[in-house]
């Protein structure tokens, strides 16, 4: 029998030859689709037909549920499984005792900085809370350099902000949601950045690993990027990065309150609606997931961000690395950053419109129109309207 | 009876493929356009059912603070930037017609090169000229002084006027050549004979004659401005200037396939369709107005 898989990630179909070989019952066929894809999927589910498996980043797996594309994984003893993964991973697809997908990828937030110029040309260390962050940017911003550049527009950072901080903004309650993006944990993250925002310490032009920053990382003008683990790869695209960075945890709250880190990023196999072959599906997905010859297939061809199995980050992950000056950050850095995450945080079914909001609203806020404190309060008030526009049982927390 | 059913046959391959196309998607749009969605459950498995749903979506659609930017700021995109490639054709048309050109063949198909670049690929091309720290244009901006950041939320609208223009000019212009073209000799003569200079020739004679080219273009170009989506789509990587419902046909897209909202997504292109056909009219309606008034 043969099992179609669209996904994003190269040579998966060389992860999949190792299942294929290692059996005669199921065989897996992978094609690649652009990570932007998901129109492609929802619309040949819509039509009736589309693969067996697709690949879906975490947040966006309730839409998929919410645009009736799933299986819903319980359905076919999955919950079983659920020890094999880091509890981190598995958190982000489970909503109210379903599961959804099969973490593949995710990407805990850690902080990369250019060393050679932070700290041996500035005298400066990587910020390890966020009142050191102000300070440092502070500092940095005065040379003519910027510590960090943004793209007010992806809304998904500042939800990487108050996921670490503390926060759950979305909470499945019975047949509902409940809507809370105006906690302390929220505002305290919005106070902080409006301070930072109205101080112009930080670049506000473009994005991590857009054209520009490289230009502007080649040259050691922007000096770190607060981002997903995947993002080690990235560096490694700097112009003349070799032996000059190196990787520190995200910057957490003085006072301890939150976590280690959060999320950015992600990827999870789902099982499409039209599948015909739902178990074996899953089988090969569990598999891929948590067999450690899948995994380090899986680092070596498709450059996955991060291992969501329990205990087994991939044996190229155990050693240092050359180009982070000898570090072995992922063992150092990145372990702690998977293992700090906020459990109790949950995807909505609408997280691209979301997203859209805090993006639209970011913008705004650097420019100087609306702070982030009220866009917050804002942004709740119009994702429950949203909600309830598309049929779904929402409130605002009391 | 055979002669009859004859030119449906040859017709039937070409019927086929453009009602399954182009009428049946048209209908089903829509369609969607007033339908919505209603589910019980977190995630909709306690059921979907989709209904009938009257002018509620166009309502929403009219009534979303950022569809109706993204028409405003379209609809100033046009007013600036079909006026200035409509008078830059024009320019370079009779420029190119007249007597005293050289080369015309050569810059002809000089001007109208970049017509021949896909949209996309001018945009990533452009891009590495608004960059800063890549641009030669901002290095050399800034040696004399000038900061300008082609990328900047008040500037990006502009930068994306400039990737039009500098595409569709040379197209827009070949058409008013062919027009041109196609003036009788005579015409010019006689204007020569009664002492008419190259500007005379060109207001007098060649302005008037070039009406229906001129129409034209202009038509195409509002056409083409209300569909405006791959150059912001690709600069919105590196402009924080541009959101994802910044043109109207990108807040159609958002909501189909980013906000799973097909009612509202049908709905938002629908009023799309209809703007371009009622600003087509008008266009038509004041050229026809101005052709009597003669």
């Amino acid at each position: 029998m043969t099992l179609t898989y669209w996904s994003w990630f190269k040579d998966l179909q060389k992860v999949c030859d190792i299942f294929n070989e290692k059996q005669d019952r199921i065989r897996v066929e992978a094609t690649w689709i652009s990570g932007e894809d998901y129109a492609k999927i929802l619309s040949a589910v819509a039509a009736g037909g589309g693969p067996d498996i697709g690949h879906v980043d975490m947040r966006s797996v309730p839409e998929f549920a919410l645009a009736g594309a799933l299986v819903d994984l319980t359905r076919y003893g999955f919950a079983e499984q659920e020890d094999q993964f880091a509890p981190s991973a598995i958190s982000q697809v489970n909503i109210e005792n379903s599961f959804w997908a099969v973490p593949q990828d995710y990407g805990p937030v850690a902080t990369f900085y250019n060393r050679e110029v932070l700290e041996d040309e500035l005298g400066l260390t990587p910020p390890a809370t966020w009142e050191e962050f102000h300070e440092t940017a502070g500092a940095v911003s005065e040379t003519g350099k910027s510590l960090i550049s943004l793209d007010p527009g992806d809304g998904f950072m500042p939800i990487a902000w108050v996921m670490q901080a503390g926060a759950v903004w979305f909470r499945p309650e019975s047949d509902g949601w409940i809507v809370n993006m105006t906690d302390d944990a929220s505002i305290r993250v919005a106070e902080f950045w409006d301070q930072i925002l109205a101080e112009k310490i930080i670049g506000t032009g473009y994005g991590a690993f857009t054209t520009p920053w490289y230009a502007a990382a080649g040259e050691g003008k922007v000096l770190a990027a607060i981002g997903g683990s995947w993002s080690d790869a990235l560096i490694k695209t700097v112009p003349d990065g070799h032996g000059k960075w190196a990787v520190a945890p995200m910057p957490v709250w003085q006072d301890g309150r939150g976590y280690a880190s959060a999320v950015q990023g992600s990827s999870s196999g789902v099982i499409l609606s039209n599948s015909q072959h739902p178990l074996e599906a899953l089988e090969f997905l569990t598999w891929m997931s948590t067999d450690p010859e899948s995994i380090d297939a899986m680092i070596e061809y498709s450059g996955i961000g991060w291992s969501t199995a329990k205990d087994y980050i991939g044996k190229a992950r155990q050693q240092p690395s050359e180009f982070f000056s000898g570090q072995n950050y992922n063992e150092e850095v990145m372990v702690p950053m998977a293992e700090g995450q906020n459990l109790e945080w949950t995807w909505a079914p609408l997280m691209q419109r979301v997203s859209t909001i805090i993006g639209d609203g970011m913008t705004a806020a650097v420019n100087g129109e609306i702070p982030l404190t009220d866009m917050f309060a804002n942004a709740q008030t119009e994702i429950v309207e949203i909600m309830r526009e598309i049929g779904l049982d929402a409130e605002e927390a009391r | 009876m055979r002669s009859k059913s004859a030119p449906w046959i040859l017709l039937a391959p070409f019927l086929v493929v453009f009602i399954s196309t182009m009428i049946v998607p048209i209908l089903m749009a829509i369609g969607y356009s007033f339908s919505s969605i209603e589910r019980s459950g977190l995630l909709g498995e306690g059921g979907v059912t989709r209904s009938f749903a009257g002018v509620e979506n166009y309502v929403a659609a009219l009534s979303n603070a950022n569809f109706i930017e993204s028409i405003g700021r379209m609809i100033l995109f046009g007013i600036v930037q079909v006026t200035v490639m409509i008078v830059a054709a024009t320019l370079l048309a009779l420029l190119l017609e007249s007597a005293s050109a050289k080369f015309p063949g050569f810059f002809r198909a000089t001007y109208f090169l970049p017509y021949g670049i896909p949209g996309v690929i001018a945009t990533i091309l452009w891009s590495y000229l608004y960059i800063p720290g890549l641009s030669p244009i901002v290095d050399v901006l800034g040696l004399v002084g000038i900061n300008i950041d082609f990328l900047g939320p008040n500037m990006v609208l502009w930068s994306i006027a400039n990737i039009v223009t500098w595409t569709y000019t040379g197209y827009n212009m070949l058409i008013i050549i062919a027009q041109l073209k196609a003036i009788p000799g005579e015409l010019y003569e006689a204007a020569k004979i009664d002492g008419a200079g190259a500007f005379k020739v060109a207001t007098s004679i060649q302005l008037p004659l070039i009406r229906p080219a001129l129409m034209l273009t202009i038509i195409f170009s509002i056409i083409g401005t209300l569909q405006l989506f791959a150059e912001p789509q690709l600069l919105q990587s590196m402009s924080a200037g541009i959101t994802s419902e910044y043109t109207p046909n990108m807040s159609a897209y958002a909501f189909a396939f980013q906000y799973n909202d097909i009612g509202m997504a049908a709905a938002q292109a629908v009023i799309i369709a209809v703007s371009a056909f009622a600003l087509s009219a008008i266009a038509l309606g004041i050229s026809s107005w101005t052709e009597k008034r003669r």
